[in-house]
């Protein structure tokens, strides 16, 4: 089976690509001027964050970017495109020839190009009738649309090829979680010899279910021995199943010409004027060379977001690798959400210092995640606990008190182990940070196997 | 200066001779500093706008064009807008789905086009500035016909916002008057840089301008002119000689006869794009029932609101884009078109300006025109298209009579050099008699 | 030229054709086709450009700004609870 992509992502950019109305308009029809709305005498101009975003994205992928790039109508009649043209790249798109390093497997990138979204078509009426309401707040939103060569074997890979590249995507440009709901896509998969386009998917459940689908339709087919026809289907998403797209009336010829009212961009030196990110997959697989994580953990970092990662780094430098990961696969990244809004330069300091006390053991685990999250939550409370570090008797008492308090804990040990962590829970809180979690640990099973 | 100009005045004229498809109130005419028209494919809120279509019958555009803007900025008034061929297509201002202005000096012959109504205007107006648009000579064609100054600057030179596409990558706005003077002035005001049309952006600003020393006469251009015509043209190079001193050669231009399809493909493939969008959704002429198929729908309208000009446009631009056609004609004609402007630069290395005559007949009859075929047609614009198609600015220059209509010479200057040219046109204006016509108020 | 491709590329416009201008465009743009092939004399051109003068960089910064009211721009179209109605789709 070969599987190949033509991704689509919209640009997080706030203005449209050609003009100046905002991207986040709501009230249908709200976010309209008369350049998306094709009115005549009405002219584009591009926007420079979305030339600069699609350019990053070439850059990702190492493809070519060609000297001058420009634009292209592509002419086509539908309701919800207001000039009838779309303004998209035909010849010299932002990038050709790229790959993408897909867990060892290069996966080519043909090319990677921008254009114009259309605007969003709303159906009313019965089937078969239905008439079209038209919103053209999503006319002119900024596209890259990232095609691949036909390299990806199965749906299972598609999907996660799709998912590293969109963690990939995010970063580079900025898109939000919310955005890549948005992500659509034209599968091209071919069983056979023959190739069937699915166009328009949304998301990549949907994708991953449409691929199924078509993968066990067409074997299903080959095994019958009939033909699979070179041919566009869609995907219903309520019944989860391809259909064959409405046979047009005739081919369309889109007749592309360039675009006479943009000019031409100089566009391989603006590429090598913007400063490159450590792209997130990079990112994950030099966190695993650098500090000796494992690629679960770097991953982990990764998908929590990249602040994370430079907090670890900068954790890391001052207070060594094994403390710093310890805190932050645990306390910090739990309470990500939490911190990220409070990250200044203050609270880094502090946060670092505390991975320097524990690192050089001056304070426990449970007094460092103690003062951790004093640090970020308010219902902690910032004093440190009266006891007197470190006196035995202490602990032993603290031990006892807990298994008073907790009746019949022998019998529940006996059936399962796990049943010491109640009693450890409670020492933990009631010593309040003065006694690690090692000690506490050890002293609680000592004291159940002697009772047992 | 125009006391005694009034709408009442305009609108008799107008009768006679329409040139106007929609005349305005004339608020402020009495004082203001000067009255201009527009072309009606330049949008105006307080008038409607359809480019001559009935496709874009009672169009009001939510906004002026800039050039309009920029009139009406500095004192001007618009007295209404000019009546035209439908989107431009045409060299006699007959295409149009409204009116069809007559010839200032014979009603019974065409002014020309695609700005006919605008030369109308600017010979019948005392004073009057006329704001045209030319994408293959439609300023030159009509100047020369009605025997004004027809202005056409470089490509780029002036916003084309607000203006009803034809083809984009050739569309300029220029300025009709019947003293050069008038342009000269005016027209500083409408020139430069609008961030609302990125092709008027980053181009060097209106220099220092002085009279051509030297001209070049292609020997192309003179072939097979009518006697009348060449006399004409030729009792005028005499007097740049003698009277204004300037030094006349004769140049060689062999790409010129390539310019002329290559002019028909851009400009038609562009068009069909630009056209493509009138289908009875957003503005100007609607269906009857939106409850066909879209595609039906949008062939309804567009079949039944289209004149026959922008029907033929519109199919050969749609075929010389087509798959399989396009490096044939589309690319190549793109590639002519540097060759032509390369030709251009050759000659501007000898030569401070390029003179032909503008067209190679006067303004025919309207029978004569019915009785022409398409081809016979487009072949006629053969001396106005190669500046057009380059882009370089030009200038028509009436310079004489025949059989008492006007005729006209036009000089190309190359890319921003658009100051020599009305530099010359007001000094030939001082030698030159015009003959007034009969109804001019 | 001939009619079968005038009324492909009439329906690629989005333009009905009555038989009498199938008949004259085919005419018509046949010879104006004729009359274009003189542009296959001419084999060793290369350059080119979308416009006659060079527009390069022409860029806008990232400003959401919006000049015209809503309102207004929708004001002659037919709208159904703020969307555009437009043709049925099937």
């Amino acid at each position: 089976m070969k599987i190949g992509l033509e991704i689509h992502v919209q640009l997080p950019t706030r203005s449209k690509m050609f003009c100046a109305c905002p991207t986040d308009g709501v009230t249908p029809n709200s976010a309209i001027c008369p350049t998306c709305l094709g009115m005549p005498g009405a002219r584009p101009s591009l926007n420079r964050a979305a030339l600069e975003m699609g350019l990053r994205l070439a850059k990702l992928y190492d493809c070519k970017i060609p000297e001058r790039t420009w634009f292209s109508r592509k002419t086509y009649f539908y309701p919800d495109l207001a000039k009838h043209f779309q303004v998209t790249q035909y010849d010299n798109p932002v990038g050709e020839y790229g790959v993408f390093d897909f867990r060892g497997k290069p996966i080519r990138i043909r090319r990677v190009h921008l254009e114009e979204d259309p605007g969003r078509i709303k159906r009313v009426g019965r089937q078969g009738e239905e008439m079209s309401l038209v919103d053209y707040n999503r006319s002119g939103i900024p596209l890259v649309e990232i095609v691949t060569e036909p390299d990806l074997s199965n749906p299972a890979e598609a999907r996660q090829f799709l998912s590293d590249m969109l963690t990939e995507i995010r970063h580079t440009i900025g898109l939000s979680d919310e955005n890549e709901q948005s992500v659509r896509v034209d599968c091209n998969i071919s069983v056979g010899i023959e190739r069937v386009e699915v166009k328009n998917v949304t998301g990549l459940r949907n994708m991953e279910r449409a691929l199924k689908y078509e993968l066990v339709r067409q074997t299903k087919m080959l095994r019958s021995k009939k033909p699979i026809v070179r041919e566009t289907r869609r995907f219903d998403e309520e019944r989860k199943v391809t259909l064959p797209a409405r046979k047009k009336e005739f081919e369309e010829d889109y007749g592309y010409i360039g675009e006479p009212d943009l000019g031409v961009y100089n566009i391989r030196a603006l590429a090598e004027s913007l400063d490159e990110k450590e792209s997130p997959l990079a990112r994950a697989k030099r966190l695993c060379e650098e500090y000796g994580m494992a690629e679960g953990t770097s991953r982990q970092l990764i998908n929590t977001s990249m602040g994370l990662c430079d907090l670890f780094e900068e954790m890391a430098a001052a207070a060594g690798t094994k403390a710093s990961l310890y805190l932050v696969t645990d306390v910090i990244s739990s309470n990500w959400s939490k911190i990220k809004d409070l990250l200044d330069e203050d609270m880094r300091a502090e946060i670092i210092e505390v991975a320097r006390l524990y690192s050089d053991a001056s304070v426990n685990d449970i007094e460092a995640r103690r003062r951790l999250r004093a640090l970020f939550s308010e219902d902690e409370v910032a004093e440190t606990g009266s006891a007197v570090r470190g006196d035995p008797k202490l602990l032993e008492d603290a031990v006892e008190k807990a298994v008073t308090a907790n009746p019949g804990i022998f019998e529940d040990y006996a059936k399962n182990d796990r049943a010491a962590n109640r009693l450890i829970g409670d020492v933990i809180n009631s010593t309040k940070g003065a006694f690690s979690s090692q000690e506490i640990v050890l002293k609680v099973k000592e004291r159940l196997e002697r009772d047992l | 200066m125009s006391s005694a100009l009034s709408i009442s005045k305009i609108r008799e004229l107008n009768e006679e001779y329409g040139m106007f498809y929609s005349i305005g109130d004339g608020k402020g005419l009495d004082g203001s500093r000067f009255h201009f028209s527009a072309k009606d494919n330049l949008t105006t809120k307080d008038h409607p706008t359809t480019a001559g279509s009935k496709i874009l019958s009672n169009y009001r555009p939510p906004f002026d064009a800039a050039a309009v803007e920029r009139l009406r900025e500095a004192g001007g008034v618009l007295l209404g807008k000019t009546s035209m061929d439908e989107f431009g297509f045409g060299t006699f201002s007959v295409n149009s789905a409204f009116e069809v202005p007559r010839n200032p000096y014979d009603r019974d012959r065409s002014c020309g086009g695609s700005s006919g109504g605008a030369a109308c205007a600017a010979a019948l107006i005392d004073g009057h500035l006329a704001l045209g648009v030319s994408t293959g000579g439609s300023i030159s064609c009509p100047a020369a016909f009605c025997g004004v100054f027809g202005f056409t600057p470089t490509y780029g030179r002036v916003s084309r916002y607000g203006l009803l596409d034809y083809g984009n990558s050739l569309d300029k706005i220029g300025m009709l008057a019947a003293d050069c003077a008038t342009i000269a002035e005016l027209f500083p005001l409408i020139a430069g840089a609008d961030e609302r049309d990125p092709t008027s952006c980053g181009h060097p600003p209106m220099g220092e301008c002085r009279i051509p020393a030297s001209i070049g006469i292609p020997s192309e251009s003179i072939k097979g002119l009518p006697p009348g015509i060449r006399k004409s043209f030729d009792e005028a190079v005499t007097k740049l000689k003698d009277d204004m001193g300037i030094e006349v050669r004769t140049l060689e231009m062999p790409m010129f006869r390539y310019a002329q399809p290559a002019y028909y493909i851009i400009a038609t493939s562009e068009a069909s794009t630009n056209l493509a969008r009138y289908g009875g959704m957003r503005y100007g002429a609607r269906g009857k029932d939106l409850g066909l198929h879209f595609d039906r729908y949008f062939t309804s309208v567009r079949s039944e609101n289209f004149g026959a000009e922008a029907k033929r446009r519109i199919l050969l631009g749609t075929f010389t884009r087509m798959v399989g056609l396009r490096d044939r004609y589309y690319l190549r004609a793109l590639q002519v078109r540097q060759a032509v402007i390369e030709e251009y630069r050759r000659a501007f290395k000898d030569v401070d300006a390029v003179l032909t005559p503008t067209m190679p007949f006067i303004a025919p009859r309207f029978n004569e025109v019915a009785g022409m075929s398409a081809l016979e047609i487009y072949l006629a614009d053969h001396l106005t298209i190669p500046p057009n198609l380059s882009g370089m600015p030009h200038l028509n220059i009436p310079c004489g009579y025949v059989e008492g209509m006007p005729v006209g010479m036009q000089l190309v200057a190359d890319h921003w050099d658009e100051g020599c040219l009305l530099q010359a046109g007001m000094e030939w204006g001082k030698l030159f008699e015009r003959i007034r016509p009969e109804a001019m108020i | 030229m001939d009619k079968e491709t005038v009324r492909r590329v009439a329906m690629l416009a989005r333009l009905e054709l009555s038989e009498e201008e199938i008949e004259s465009f085919t005419k018509d743009l046949g010879e104006i086709l004729e009359h274009f092939s003189m542009l296959d004399e001419l084999q060793d051109l290369d350059d080119y450009g979308f416009n006659p003068v060079e527009v390069i960089d022409v860029l806008r910064d990232d400003e959401p700004h919006q000049e015209i009211p809503a309102e207004e721009l929708l004001r002659d179209m037919d709208t159904y609870e703020d969307y555009v109605r437009g043709p049925r789709l099937s």
